[in-house]
């Protein structure tokens, strides 16, 4: 579940600012946010993964009050509720598969690789069709299969959130849906409340729910 | 930790080219002080062992330095020779014993030393194939000369001429190889023994040829008593043989013949102050103790040393400052991974703790190697410092 509630921000002084009057996503539901570009949907999502804390509102992402945690928590949080799509990938380039998909139990003590979690990672892959690329490095992969990387890694540390930025930008129609159809499956096998900025209209009713932020961004402060 | 010093690992492993330059860009910098610092003391000790072993060495007034490094090493220096006579001098005191020394001709690249028995017992040489001196002619090979030339007992070699173009100068003598001695570790290795008589002979003061009684009358161009002046078609022998032995013989006075430098072994130390004391006015010779003129030496290599270190320390605060300028322009590089890891919920601590493990990972291996050297060094230092160094000449 992800809620917001009359939240504003603004970044640096004078610079862009957002206000969301409310905005609520079931559990288990899909939704697309979308907007023109300069409308804060890459912030709208740093804000409910707290990589970004609000001036003021509410946000409430998993059943927590991200807006009230403190840096370190908010990591916590982050790393073991919520799971990242990026448009650019960003696989990292010395890891092979497995080690991408891992690499979220890399980064936090909070986390752990044993043997549960590597079993799920592989499970993971094979469910996503990694299974014979495991031992090969992002650049031996294809563009859908690096996508694909992606996806096992938003996905391994079974988030009840994942957040996806426009991670079909870069991929040919057909690709597209074929990233589309993995992604919702692995969520919906999940339970997985996702939420995906994208700009590509032809996809939208593929969601359940589109939140529209046209005129929620500005690049001048707003007064309350 | 485990999981940081992960992720270091494996991006060193990713770009193992840049990781083995850092490595051993690192190597040499750590290292660097710990071969210096071995080899200054395996020169020294080297220097000092070999000096220590020879009590006193008598050789003509000029460099002590350069009479020692001729007499102990065979580097040609050059000095000034002794005579005979003052071998004989110093034997007849009865102070000591008397060993000469003539060095300075050289076959197939080797120093060619001419001495007595007394050297082998002196310096403890032992014959590890064949026998010892026994007649003119006749050589012993130091191992290493052994190995290198691939020559034993029954072998020969020929000296080799001081200069090619002199048709008049003194030709290669052959030498019959009747041993070999075993490794020391010394110079010892790297020289070719022979009987003080045959060395003078190998340089053209003692020469065989045919018998002028029973030679062709035509080879004779003037009798005037014992004299006898013969052509150039007299047979010269380049060799000494059984049969030629009977024929080599020395012109003039023996005891003005040159040696390059006695050492003497005293009997005792007071025959050693005696000696010395001997020595002391004399206008043409001196009476080192070698010990002591190393000494001086490793106090010069010391200073050299503490310059060298300079240079040393200058150039580890260049290669640490280039490992600094790599690392950080590696990491600002890698702006967008620790973006990356930023935004999937890492704290900066742990991008520093990756970026130190990265340099643990490093450092931990070069200073491994630094020490293998270090070992290395330690335990084959002086044997390569005498190969590298003391028996170049």
């Amino acid at each position: 579940m992800i809620s917001l509630r009359d939240v504003r921000f603004t970044y640096g002084k004078g610079g862009f600012s957002l206000h969301i009057p409310e905005l609520f996503v079931a559990s288990g539901v899909r939704a697309a946010a979308i907007g023109p570009s300069g409308s804060g949907k890459t912030t709208l999502l740093n804000l409910i993964s707290g990589i970004e804390r609000p001036a003021s509102g509410e946000v409430s992402t998993a059943g927590a009050r991200v807006d009230q945690l403190s840096p370190s928590a908010r990591r916590s949080f982050r790393i073991t509720n919520i799971g990242f799509v990026f448009q650019q990938l960003l696989l990292v380039d010395y890891l092979d598969v497995l080690g991408n998909v891992l690499y979220p139990y890399r980064l936090h003590s909070d986390l752990r690789v044993d043997a549960t979690v590597r079993s799920r990672a592989r499970r993971l892959a094979e469910e996503l069709g990694l299974g014979n690329l495991l031992g090969r490095l992002p650049s031996e992969l294809s563009q859908g299969e690096r996508q694909r990387v992606a996806i096992a890694r938003a996905l391994v540390t079974e988030p009840p959130v994942v957040l996806a930025d426009e991670p079909t930008g870069n991929l040919d129609p057909a690709a597209k849906h074929k990233a589309l159809d993995l992604l919702f499956e692995q969520c919906d096998a999940r339970s997985t409340t996702l939420l995906m900025v994208t700009h590509d209209h032809h996809l939208l009713d593929r969601f359940s729910q589109v939140v529209d932020l046209d005129g929620w961004g500005s690049p001048e402060p707003m007064t309350p | 930790m485990k999981d940081s010093l992960y992720l270091a690992w494996r991006y060193l492993r990713h770009h193992e080219v840049k990781t083995l330059l850092l490595v051993l860009s690192l190597t040499v910098f750590l290292a660097l002080p710990l071969v210096m610092r071995s080899m200054s003391r395996a020169m020294q000790q080297s220097f000092l062992a070999r000096a220590e072993g020879t009590p006193l060495l008598l050789g003509q007034k000029g460099s002590s330095l350069d009479l020692v490094i001729e007499a102990l090493y065979f580097q040609r220096k050059d000095v000034e020779p002794v005579k005979k006579a003052d071998v004989d001098a110093i034997q007849s005191t009865g102070l000591g014993m008397a060993i000469p020394l003539r060095t300075g001709l050289r076959t197939q690249g080797f120093p060619l030393v001419g001495t007595s028995l007394a050297y082998f017992d002196l310096r403890k040489l032992r014959i590890e194939k064949g026998r010892g001196l026994a007649l003119i002619g006749e050589c012993i090979l130091g191992s290493e000369v052994a190995e290198v030339l691939e020559l034993g007992p029954g072998d020969a070699l020929l000296t080799s001429p001081s200069t090619l173009f002199d048709l008049a100068g003194v030709y290669p003598l052959k030498l019959d190889v009747v041993g070999v001695l075993e490794p020391t570790q010394g110079p010892d290795d790297a020289a070719v023994f022979v009987d003080l008589k045959t060395a003078w002979v190998a340089e053209g003061l003692g020469h065989g040829h045919e018998d002028l009684a029973r030679a062709d009358a035509d080879l004779v161009l003037r009798r005037q008593g014992d004299t006898v002046t013969a052509n150039a078609k007299l047979v010269q022998y380049n060799e000494i043989t059984e049969s030629n032995r009977e024929s080599f013989h020395f012109h003039g006075d023996a005891a003005s013949y040159p040696v390059s430098a006695v050492i003497v072994v005293p009997h005792d130390e007071k025959s050693a102050t005696l000696l010395r004391g001997r020595f002391v006015d004399a206008p043409t010779l001196q009476i080192v103790r070698p010990a002591q003129v190393v000494d001086s030496l490793n106090a010069q290599i010391f200073r050299f040393e503490r310059v060298l270190q300079i240079v040393v320390w200058t150039v580890g605060l260049a290669t640490a400052v280039m490992f600094v300028l790599v690392m950080a322009l590696s990491w600002k590089l890698r702006a967008e991974e620790l973006r990356t890891m930023t935004r999937l919920g890492s704290s900066r601590w742990k991008a520093l703790q990756i970026m130190t493990s990265e340099v643990a990972l490093m450092v931990g291996a070069s200073a491994l190697l630094a020490g293998l050297v270090g070992v290395l060094m330690a335990r084959y230092g002086e044997p390569w410092v005498q190969t590298l160094i003391l028996r170049s000449s």
